[in-house]
């Protein structure tokens, strides 16, 4: 490429766009010793024209010298700790909390129960979780009271010391027993099914009756953790003028700034996030955690507030892959022609809805798999349990589906004796095919996608 | 989560250990790799008012061959023990088997002591030294005792080591320094994996009738303790190495083992893995000793 | 409380401690040096790898008073005022790292590997990096990355179509 070519209305070549973004790029941190003065010039980031130019990641040096600030490198003057206490059991009443002898133990600056929080209720679609469970427990990960305390050894400790009664009720853990009308409710007086949705095209039980051969299977998946590196992660300080500026490890700060504002009763406009690097996502982080807890105890205290998550707190008190029951039943030609397709999801929710219902919907558009099938009935369904919540991962019910439709897919091809290459070219969506919700596919590609991957990883002569 | 307050003390000699252990009582507890007891003090499963750190103690280091034996520190590391010419040189199974324990920077500081005294039946540590008869010294206030880890290892997370005691050493009898041996760990992955199965085999052979001699069949995460099979053992005593005698030790081994059934696998499964491994360890350790002939 | 003293990249430094307190929480609330991070806080992700007396250990599963008068390498000690390390320099290079949490281990690790074996296999470089968990996954990056940052070394140059 022309290094000299002027870039669009600026009269700057690319060469003195290199040479701004290298002396932008002069490192300043805290610690002058720990990293280089003069840096080697690296590769300047190309904005522009950047077709064709290898690229690197703009923080990639940053994360390499250990200078990369997430939340917990972060610290304040003044700056307490906070813990959460967690229920521990799935399904109870809570007949009282008394949090007096945390309150009296020197170095814990302020305690927080759920009946101090303006609106103690948030999710991304109902708005069914609690910030700190108050009169009911839904699942053993459940917070119900808040430390901050001078170190993070003396909030721990205090934790032990605030005793909560519970009165045990009967939890569900089962998906498909939840779904049962004489199930335990988790959210009275709610249904324990609070999502479904279907797809319909053609007639299914015409293809069945059609059909040369019919095929059912059951295919389950397990509940998942994401397992970010870093774990959630936030920093409140509630200042003197009536804001409150949070740092976390959100990643949708928008919506966080939104959900927070509704919990915490004050105008959007006092509430500013700080999104800092997130240390790993995949969906995990997409909704608010502890942020309102963490600005409430700063407000009582006056002083900045951090909390991370332990690890174990990761895996029973943040969202997780959805668990999918799916039932598949298609009816095939002898040639390995997929004629109709019946589908039952059933979506393990644990005890919110959080992003469940984007996952089902997803799920049930892609559970047919990319295949042509005229015949198609989905019906699916999200349903809670007294379990750590699902929410957003990365697919969004995608990879569970295809788990299913594939394995599945799989059994056909063996049972007619037909290659299971063969049976996927045989279906497989073409430009223009119909989605199952009716969509006009384009810019199709299945077809060369196999039979290049095919030919890659050598499958006839490993199938031979 | 962080750790709950206690007093630190450090002793330079084993019996500095034992002097201290004597002063704190039940209050105090021993801390060496860290690996487990750490972890174990983030979750709040211990309270110690002392802990004794005994990471410095010179007289608990060190891989030597003695007149009784190959004695291993309690100390040494699992790094340690893949990179002594004693170790590599006698026991190759020993150094895979350290191998596949944790990672590298945990194989970096747990030790071979705190690997038995942990005592979880999926220790890797476990079914080679049992294989060879190994024996292990522990040091109390009344002087010192020594015993074979069958008798050392009482359950899961259970040794016979008393509250005012220390592991000293790791002791393989001089007559099995260079037996040949064999163990393989089979786990969901490569490395940060605890074994699903694993198993030791070894035993010298009568090369004029071909024969199994003084044969030692050890299996890991398959009963309450890493345990010996001695049916299968006194089945293969004397017997013609053949792949039939193999299959029926490793169909023996199976009906001996208790496995459960967990998350990480079947009690179904992992009958399955002690047959294979029963059998690939017989058949590895026949093939090291035909090296060395 | 406990006085610990202990050489950190290069240069003495102590704090008073109560003896509860990890390595790993000295190295970054008393002496700031943030790099090295707790994903895990039990030896399974390896995001605290530094380097004890020259080997690579979990900073969280070390008493600081275990730490007493050794020699620690944290990420921070790579670096100098002349430029980066060829590990961090290739890692960067080859964009390596994505959310970068586990960064700081998975380079000290390698370093770690590169002192004892100049020129390892890919499956020695698996192995000595088995302890550091990375969620992103970056592995085959990094694996490229610690090939490219050998030949550095070795005073080849980088082969960065590697």
């Amino acid at each position: 490429m022309d290094e000299k070519v002027k870039v669009a209305d600026r009269g700057k070549t690319l060469e003195d766009l290199k040479q701004t973004d290298a002396d932008l790029r002069l490192p300043s941190v805290v610690e002058p010793a720990h990293f280089p003065i003069e840096t080697l010039a690296p590769e300047a980031r190309q904005q522009t024209p950047a077709v064709g130019q290898r690229a690197t990641r703009p923080d990639g040096r940053l994360h390499g010298l250990g200078q990369t600030k997430y939340i917990d490198d972060i610290t304040f003057p003044n700056m307490l700790h906070a813990k959460i206490k967690r229920a521990g059991i799935a399904a109870a009443l809570i007949k009282s909390i008394d949090t007096s002898e945390a309150e009296k133990m020197p170095g814990v600056m302020a305690v927080l129960t759920g009946n101090e929080i303006p609106v103690n209720s948030f999710g991304p679609s109902y708005q069914d979780q609690p910030v700190l469970a108050y009169e009911r427990v839904f699942h053993a990960g459940d917070g119900v009271a808040a430390v901050a305390a001078l170190t993070e050894q003396i909030a721990v400790e205090a934790l032990d010391k605030i005793k909560v009664e519970y009165e045990p009720i009967e939890a569900v853990f089962d998906p498909m027993l939840a779904m049962q009308e004489d199930a335990p409710k988790v959210h009275p007086p709610h249904d324990n099914v609070y999502a479904t949705k279907a797809i319909k095209k053609g007639d299914v039980e015409k293809g069945f009756a059609e059909a040369d051969k019919i095929f059912e299977g059951r295919f389950s998946t397990q509940m998942i953790e994401h397992v970010p590196l870093e774990p959630h992660a936030s920093i409140a300080e509630w200042d003197g003028n009536g804001r409150v500026t949070l740092w976390s490890s959100l990643g949708r700060i928008t919506l966080g700034r939104a959900d927070i504002s509704r919990t915490l009763n004050m105008p959007i406009n006092k509430i500013r996030i700080v999104g800092t690097v997130v240390g790993g996502n995949f969906g995990g982080k997409n909704e608010i955690t502890t942020e309102p807890v963490l600005a409430l105890l700063s407000k009582k205290t006056g002083r900045p507030v951090k909390m991370i998550y332990s690890r174990e707190e990761e895996f029973i008190a943040s969202t997780t892959r959805h668990p999918f029951i799916m039932d598949y039943k298609t009816g095939v030609m002898n040639d390995g022609r997929i004629v109709a397709r019946k589908v039952r999801l059933v979506l393990d929710g644990g005890a919110y809805c959080s992003w469940s219902e984007t996952t089902l919907g997803k799920a049930c558009i892609l559970s047919a798999g990319p295949y042509n099938i005229d015949n198609l009935h989905v019906e699916a369904f999200c349903t809670y349990t007294n379990k750590t919540m699902a929410g957003a991962m990365r697919g969004f019910g995608a990879p569970q589906v295809c788990f299913a439709y594939e394995s599945h897919m799989d059994d056909i091809a063996h049972d007619l004796g037909i290659d299971p290459l063969e049976i996927r070219m045989l279906n497989a969506f073409e430009e223009g095919s119909l989605s199952p919700t009716g969509q006009v596919l384009q810019s199709v590609v299945v077809k060369e996608s196999l039979q290049t991957a095919a030919e890659r990883f050598g499958w006839k002569e490993f199938s031979k | 989560m962080v750790m709950r307050a206690f007093d630190l003390v450090s002793a330079e000699t084993a019996d500095q250990a034992v002097a201290l252990l004597a002063e704190h009582g039940s209050e105090a507890m021993i801390l060496a790799g860290g690996t487990d007891m750490l972890v174990d003090l983030k979750h709040d499963k211990h309270r110690p008012a002392v802990v004794v750190d005994i990471s410095r103690a010179g007289d608990l280091k060190g891989i030597e061959i003695t007149d009784e034996g190959l004695r291993i520190g309690a100390l040494v590391t699992h790094t340690e023990i893949m990179k002594s010419p004693i170790v590599q040189e006698n026991f190759p199974a020993m150094v895979h088997a350290a191998h596949t324990i944790g990672a590298v920077q945990t194989r970096n500081l747990g030790t071979l002591g705190g690997n038995l005294v942990t005592c979880v039946p999926s220790m890797d540590s476990g079914p080679t030294l049992m294989a060879l008869d190994a024996e292990v010294a522990v040091a109390g206030p009344d002087g010192r005792r020594r015993m074979t880890l069958d008798e050392f290892f009482v359950g899961p997370r259970k040794t016979t080591l008393k509250e005012n005691e220390l592991l000293v050493d790791i002791l393989i009898p001089k007559k099995n320094v260079g037996k040949p041996v064999d163990f393989l760990k089979f786990g969901l992955r490569k490395g940060q994996a605890l074994a699903l199965v694993n198993a030791a085999s070894s035993f010298w052979v009568d090369w004029d009738k071909n024969a199994f001699v003084e044969p030692r069949i050890s299996l890991g995460a398959v009963a309450p303790t890493v345990i010996r099979v001695p049916e299968a053992e006194a089945y293969l005593d004397g017997r013609e190495i053949t792949p039939d005698a193999t299959a029926e030790a490793a169909r023996l081994a199976v009906e001996a083992a208790k496995p459960i059934s967990d998350f990480r696998a079947s009690a179904e499964y992992r009958r399955d893995l002690i047959a294979v491994l029963t059998r690939r360890t017989l058949e590895n350790a026949y093939d090291l000793a035909k090296a060395k002939r | 409380m406990t006085d610990v003293s202990m050489t950190v990249n290069g240069e003495e430094r102590t704090a008073s401690v109560p003896p509860e307190t990890t390595l790993l929480t000295v190295l970054r609330e008393n002496f700031f040096l943030t790099g090295s991070k707790l994903g895990c806080d039990v030896g399974d992700c390896g995001a605290c790898t530094v380097l004890v007396d020259g080997i690579p250990v979990n900073a969280c599963l070390m008493l600081a008073g275990q730490a007493e008068g050794r020699d620690i390498v944290t990420i921070e000690g790579l670096a100098n005022q002349d430029g980066m390390h060829p590990l961090q320099q290739a890692f960067e290079n080859l964009a390596s790292l994505q959310c970068g949490f586990c960064g700081p281990g998975v380079i000290i690790s390698a370093k770690a590997l590169l002192e004892e074996n100049p020129d390892p296999s890919v499956d020695d470089i698996r192995d000595a990096l088995s302890g550091n968990l990375c969620r992103c996954t970056g592995y085959t990056k990094m694996i490229e990355a610690v090939q490219d940052a050998a030949r550095i070394m070795r005073g080849e140059s980088a082969d960065e179509a590697a």
